[in-house]
């Protein structure tokens, strides 16, 4: 284990808002926290499963198209045996379902959702997905260092 | 008045299909038809774009096989820079072979254990709920964490050579960008950090042995399930017929083991290939012209490799091929569930090149980029975990794409995989007073025998669903399996 913490990032950064996750990787690269790896995704993989079992906390952060009131929300994930039709839609509950069956490893969960709005094949965020993107940086930031949080 | 089944979407495959099977008054089946229901067009919006960005922007058609996307690509990129396959220098050849084998590695152990084994597992009839990866997870766990090392054992191979395990880059014009560091290769060799290539031998070696306990226990069904007479398309060695996945020449055979094709050059493919067009789907059919669309259709991947090869290269897979023969006696196989079976020969034999590509010298030297005198048009064409994929470039004198051609492992498919639903149809569905959703299961079954990525196929954009219908003789739906 390099670091406690691993946050995955889910998405495209060529579908417009669906490159919040990457984006949100990005920033976190940018400001160097301590003790968390990163790691990019289009979608999540089985594999995953055996990934996270080498870190005691997992944050999954990707778009959303839920109707949010801040724009963003961080909520308990907590393991599921659901499935989906295909390898292309792994949700991060199953994953932590597999390393808890296959690794007996129960990792901290956390999925971080950012309102996104428009999914075209173009590069960029669209306005409101850019301030729900600067308010989401904010709150991870307190909640990572709070000394790092703007007055 | 005319019954219709409607299984929308097909499940645990890579990408969105639809079968719709119209059944009359007295629940015989009357017609079947697995469609796709994507669109992109890739070969379209290429144009325009210089040649050297084809092997970086088509590998975007698919997320599980983006390397075979890459290297066909930089093979026809390869002779637009004068250089046919064997000009490019030998550290380069066998760099994109170990990347290559790691790519089909993957694909295959992700296929077999995620998508195609809990059918094995649990059988046609269980419960959609348990038939799921998640299922096998919790029934069998040594099982589906050997099928995880073993997925993320190709995945690293090809995050060592192209920087990523999804999208990366390696091949650049005449060459590779990076050669393989000692560090890198002893990762794979050592077994210190994950489980090492003789690990991964020998966990090939067991799970082909548990397909074949699983022959031997179900060999009625096995041998029944599917069985319909076809074409068979592969590339085989250019010196001795063996089985070829990176460079070789193109030979056909038919149901019985004539060939129908016989050792064409990949720079001659378009003499003997022509695609059909239907109204009711996006994927095209291709067929051998000579022969005719009726008659010209060829199964591709490792049923239809096997059967054209002459023999494997490497030791412990060639006695495989050998005993898996032996249940035909030596003839060709036109049983689509031996597909499985075939398709884990091919991880043995890929586990076995890439120990040997791995402990070779060649992959650590720097003698990586070569010229040649500059073409106006490029054809590549290797074996994908699918089967033929086929990639053929026109540029103009400003180094523009001018014209695109792609034909997809999946797209050869598209007629076996037709035959195939409609043969459940007729064996399965035909005639039942009532249709249960282990019998609908069953032309999922027999779809996923052949692994399509209908994504790529279709080059198309989007969710990966796929839906089976079942119309009554009115045309109205009478079931509809979506997942």
């Amino acid at each position: 284990m390099k670091n406690n913490t691993i946050v995955l990032g889910i998405g495209n950064i060529g579908r417009q808002d669906d490159g919040l996750g990457w984006l949100f990787l990005d920033f976190l690269k940018e400001v160097g926290f301590e003790n968390i790896d990163v790691e990019y995704r289009y979608q999540l993989q089985i594999e995953d499963a055996e990934l996270i079992c080498k870190y005691k906390t997992v944050i999954f952060i990707d778009a959303t198209k839920e109707n949010i009131k801040n724009g963003y929300y961080y909520r308990i994930c907590e393991p599921s045996d659901k499935y989906s039709f295909s390898t292309h839609e792994l949700v991060p509950e199953t994953i932590l379902f597999l390393a808890n069956n296959l690794y007996d490893h129960d990792p901290k969960a956390f999925i971080f959702g950012i309102k996104g709005y428009e999914w075209n094949l173009e590069i960029g965020l669209s306005k409101k997905a850019k301030d729900n993107f600067n308010k989401a940086k904010k709150y991870f930031s307190a909640l990572m260092n709070p000394s790092l949080v703007e007055s | 008045m005319n019954n219709k089944i409607v299984i929308d979407p097909v499940t645990r495959v890579e990408g969105h299909g639809k079968v719709t099977i119209h059944l009359d008054e007295k629940n015989k089946v009357k017609d079947s038809f697995f469609h796709i229901v994507e669109f992109r067009g890739f070969e379209r919006f290429i144009q325009g774009h210089p040649y050297w960005e084809a092997p970086v922007l088509v590998q975007r058609l698919c997320g599980i096989c983006p390397v075979s996307h890459h290297l066909a690509a930089a093979k026809a990129i390869d002779q637009i820079v004068g250089l046919d396959p064997e000009d490019l220098s030998i550290p380069t050849q066998k760099i994109r072979k170990l990347l290559h084998f790691g790519q089909i590695f993957q694909s295959h152990a992700l296929h077999f254990f995620y998508l195609a084994s809990p059918d094995l597992l649990f059988g046609s009839d269980a419960a959609p709920s348990k038939r799921n990866v998640v299922g096998v997870a919790i029934e069998h766990p040594e099982l589906a964490k050997k099928g995880i090392l073993m997925r993320k054992f190709g995945q690293e191979i090809i995050k060592m050579i192209a920087g990523k395990r999804i999208h990366g880059i390696s091949a650049t014009p005449g060459g590779v960008h990076k050669k393989v560091s000692v560090k890198e290769r002893d990762y794979f060799l050592n077994g210190k950090e994950i489980p090492s290539i003789d690990t991964m031998i020998e966990w090939s070696r067991e799970i082909i042995d548990f397909i074949k306990i699983y022959h031997d226990k179900n060999k009625k069904w096995l041998d029944e399930f599917a069985d319909y007479p076809s074409g068979h398309l592969g590339l085989v060695d250019k010196k001795t017929g063996f089985l070829e996945l990176y460079d070789g020449n193109l030979r056909a055979i038919d149901a019985f083991g004539n060939k129908t094709l016989d050792d064409v050059p990949n720079d001659d493919y378009q003499q003997y290939f022509y695609e059909n067009v239907e109204k009711w789907t996006y994927l095209k059919f291709p067929y051998l012209k000579h022969l005719g669309k009726e008659k010209g259709w060829n199964r591709v991947g490792p049923l239809a490799r096997l059967n054209v090869c002459e023999g494997i290269s490497t030791t412990q897979a060639e006695l495989e091929r050998l005993e898996y023969f032996k249940a035909t006696q030596g003839k060709t196989n036109n049983k689509t569930m031996y597909s499985h079976w075939a398709r884990l020969i091919e991880i043995l034999h890929c586990a076995e090149m890439m120990k040997s590509l791995l402990e070779d010298d060649d992959i650590v030297s720097n003698d990586l980029i070569r010229r040649g005198e500059r073409r106006k048009e490029g054809i590549g064409i290797i074996e994908a975990p699918r089967g033929t994929l086929m990639h053929h470039y026109e540029v103009d004198d400003k180094d523009r794409i001018t014209r695109c051609n792609l034909i997809v492992s999946t797209t050869h498919n598209n007629e076996p995989m037709n035959q195939a639903v409609n043969w459940v149809a007729n064996n399965v569905l035909n005639e039942k007073p009532e249709i249960t959703e282990g019998m609908l299961n069953q032309v999922e079954v027999a779809i996923r025998a052949y692994d399509p990525c209908l994504s790529c196929a279709t080059h198309a954009l989007g969710q990966m669903p796929l839906e089976i219908s079942l119309y009554d003789h009115s045309g109205d739906i009478i079931d509809v399996k979506r997942n």
